[in-house]
């Protein structure tokens, strides 16, 4: 971020690195984000995958596929992901990753930052080099460690940095209505739309870093939360940020959806992100 | 020796520290926070990973788990007391040759006439100034210029024109700004530069640092596209 480019990357890290592990990779190496439903893919040779992440009813040939375990495609094997069951955001692992440069550090396409090309109809992905023939360690994850996406928890926050630029009356706003995720909603931000937030002043501030999970009020006084994609700084009055550990359910709730948003203080957060970190490497054996 | 008036520091999430100035666009508060990132950095307290300066402003990003908060405020509170020794970057230029007006200029006549001043002095006073490069951001290390004469500001555009080439060169009150992308802008755009100032390919990808400076020197669109042949270190000289 120091250069001015967003980290970019998938939007729930966890069924990502997760698909990755299933398949005996690195959890770092690329994966397919597929987001709602409609892609059809063909095998052009065998290859293991694994499909986590929400349930966009992935079908294989003619059959339900399983998800949250290592899978096996045969040459002209068709996956077509159907439509969407639960959760916004499927992940598709290759065995050996799909091979894509490294740039700046990493295999994330950012479009708009001219990294990485558009997928189109007809593109052929190939997985990278297999280093080492070690046997999946998986055969599926128990379901202890799969997300219930249905499950609608208020996504936590923690107030600031522009707390002064709100009154009292803006808080409650903010802290107990629900607001929708509109459809003008990206891997940049989730436009909301709710009661509007009251300030105390004008929303403009001069220029300075945004965190991820960074809500900021314009003077509309609808909230924006800023995701993986969206800018390293920004002019607007930011009223709080969502927690590390809620960035990946977000990043599973599609446009449509009402959010209510629950204030914790730092401690707290802190100890839900040891929480999921742990779950993860429970989750890696 | 810089002296420090106390800076304001704060927790962003769980894992990031935000330091804020006095709240005004100046170089000498801009180079409070670059020495101060720099201080930061050179540190190499472990934990942290990375420091991200803006205008009077920065914010350090960190592994809560490997650093305590406590150590970070504790090491802004020693580096704002002591700032003899921190290293900051040379003062250096970049001339960038620049093409103005015609099609590369589509906000040349309104400036002009907000101004009250012709297109060839508006281009004339805009070319002449260095602008100083107050932080990298956005999207695409856009990098943020701060100076522009005081006869030159004119308000954004009422609406963002949705597309503006990459490489246009325009301004809005006192910042200015060279487009890395093509992208959609507020800004007031009178020439264009072919020189390519964001590449991903590289690292990093903009040779461009806080605390530069950026003059738009006016060329020919022959010469402008000439220089747009080579790279941007070509066109950078010590101060």
């Amino acid at each position: 971020m120091r250069y001015g480019i967003p980290p970019s990357g998938a939007m729930d890290q966890y069924s990502y690195r997760i698909g990755n592990l299933l398949v005996g990779n690195p959890e770092n190496l690329a994966s397919l984000e597929i987001t709602l439903q409609g892609l059809k893919i063909e095998a052009t040779a065998s290859v293991t995958i694994a499909i986590t992440g929400g349930d966009l009813n992935p079908c294989l040939n003619d059959y339900s596929a399983p998800q949250w375990a290592p899978l096996e495609m045969k040459k002209g094997d068709i996956l077509h992901f159907r439509w969407r069951e639960t959760g916004f955001r499927a992940y598709l692992a290759v065995k050996g990753g799909i091979d894509v440069p490294v740039v700046l550090g990493s295999r994330s396409t950012f479009l708009r930052g001219k990294i990485g090309t558009p997928l189109k109809e007809g593109a052929i992905l190939c997985a990278g080099e297999v280093e080492d023939r070690k046997p999946i360690k998986w055969l599926g994850l128990s379901s202890e460690y799969i997300p219930d996406y249905r499950r609608r928890d208020p996504i936590r926050i923690l107030v600031g940095p522009q707390n002064e630029y709100f009154t009292t009356e803006g808080f409650k706003t903010f802290l107990t209505c629900p607001y929708k995720i509109t459809s003008q909603s990206d891997r940049m931000a989730y436009r909301m739309e709710g009661p509007p937030i009251e300030v105390t002043k004008g929303p403009g501030i001069i220029s300075e870093p945004i965190a991820r999970g960074a809500i900021q009020v314009p003077a509309d006084g609808q909230p924006i939360i800023l995701l993986r994609d969206a800018q390293v700084t920004g002019g607007y009055a930011k009223i709080a940020t969502v927690v590390a550990a809620d960035m990946d359910p977000l990043g599973q709730m599609p446009p449509g959806e009402f959010i209510r948003f629950e204030q914790i203080e730092r401690e707290e957060a802190l100890h839900l992100l040891l929480e999921s970190r742990t779950r993860l490497s429970m989750a890696r054996g | 020796m810089t002296k420090w008036s106390y800076p304001r520091i704060k927790t962003v999430g769980e894992d990031s520290v935000l330091v804020e100035f006095e709240e005004e666009v100046s170089p000498d508060i801009n180079r409070k926070v670059r020495e101060l990132a720099s201080g930061i950095e050179s540190h190499s307290l472990p934990g942290i990973m990375e420091v991200v300066p803006a205008y009077r402003s920065l914010m350090v990003f960190f592994d809560p788990f490997v650093t305590d908060v406590k150590e970070i405020f504790k090491l802004i509170d020693t580096l704002s007391k002591d700032s003899a020794g921190i290293q900051v970057s040379k003062r250096r230029v970049f001339k960038i040759p620049t093409v103005y007006g015609n099609r590369f200029g589509p906000d040349l006549k309104r400036v002009s006439k907000l101004t009250r001043l012709p297109a060839e002095e508006v281009i004339r006073i805009f070319s002449s100034e260095a602008y100083l490069v107050y932080c990298l951001g956005f999207l695409c290390s856009l990098a943020y210029l701060g100076g522009v004469p005081k006869i030159l500001e004119v308000p954004r555009l009422s609406s963002p024109r949705p597309f503006v080439p990459a490489g246009s060169v325009g301004f809005s009150g006192s910042q200015a700004n060279i487009v890395p992308i093509d992208q959609p802008s507020g800004f007031n755009y009178i020439g264009r530069t072919f020189v390519s100032v964001y590449n991903p390919e590289h690292f990093p990808p903009t040779l461009i640092q806080p605390g530069d400076y950026i003059l738009c020197p006016s060329v020919s669109e022959d010469e402008a596209r000439m220089a747009g042949e080579r790279d941007l270190g070509d066109f950078v000289e010590d101060l």
